[in-house]
């Protein structure tokens, strides 16, 4: 049996009127939820209180924390529901974090054609000065 | 802008000079990011009007793989208030 983990982010907002153990409450429960599914918690991050673009629901602030975590497709759903049931908060989002490495491999490819084609002008250029330079050179002879 | 410009003939020549502009380039194929993060807000701004509507990746010359990137970070980033939604123009009061 392969290792299906793949690699999350999920961030969520939670109401300013929150204490800190209701925001300690929603984060284990996150956690939790990963550890029995045998899941890996990478790293667990406070950002804390600050101010919104824009109001949601009359609060113009918000407590944010991201997690990042390996865990498997069914915790995501899990987590989800979760988070979705919870009055407390007010926004969340989940994304994977390993399809960002077929990106950059596009990415990668791209650059590389880019730095062929770019070192092919310059040897042309080289070339077509070479030349102009023998012609000189004749022309004095 | 270059491409459009390049029909042959003197006329054609003329109008190439007359709208000669510095050439645009992909910011983040300079730097090599791989990855653009939604959390990263305040480099996000740089891409979006005062309304909130991104520009165009003509108008700023980012490349289509970093666009399309690009505009799915700016969509989160809004989900998560960390930038605004757009913002109608304000009809005048006369």
């Amino acid at each position: 049996m392969p290792n299906m983990n793949r690699n999350y982010e999920i961030g969520f907002v939670i109401n300013p009127e929150a204490t800190e153990e209701d925001v300690k409450k929603v984060i284990d429960s996150v956690v939790e939820i990963i550890k029995k599914a045998n899941g890996n918690i990478e790293n667990v991050d406070e950002w804390g209180r600050r101010r919104l673009a824009y109001p949601i629901k009359g609060h113009n602030e918000g407590i944010y924390t991201f997690i990042t975590a390996d865990m498997g497709g069914a915790v995501f759903f899990e987590i989800e529901r979760r988070l979705k049931l919870n009055e407390k908060v007010m926004r969340f989002i989940i994304n994977r974090l390993d399809d960002k490495m077929k990106k950059a491999n596009r990415l990668t490819k791209k650059w590389k054609r880019m730095e062929r084609l770019s070192k092919r002008n310059i040897e042309e250029e080289a070339i077509a000065v070479e030349i102009s330079d023998e012609e000189k050179e004749e022309d004095y002879e | 802008m270059s491409n459009q410009n390049s029909s042959s003939g003197p006329s054609g020549r003329y109008q190439k000079k007359f709208y000669f502009s510095r050439r645009k380039y992909c910011i983040f194929c300079k730097d090599k990011i791989k990855f653009i993060d939604y959390k990263n807000y305040k480099m996000l701004e740089n891409f979006i009007l005062e309304t909130g509507k991104i520009l165009p990746a003509r108008v700023t010359g980012t490349c289509t793989l970093h666009q399309k990137q690009l505009t799915k970070a700016i969509k989160r980033a809004r989900h998560m208030a960390f930038l605004k939604f757009i913002e109608p123009k304000r009809e005048r009061v006369t």
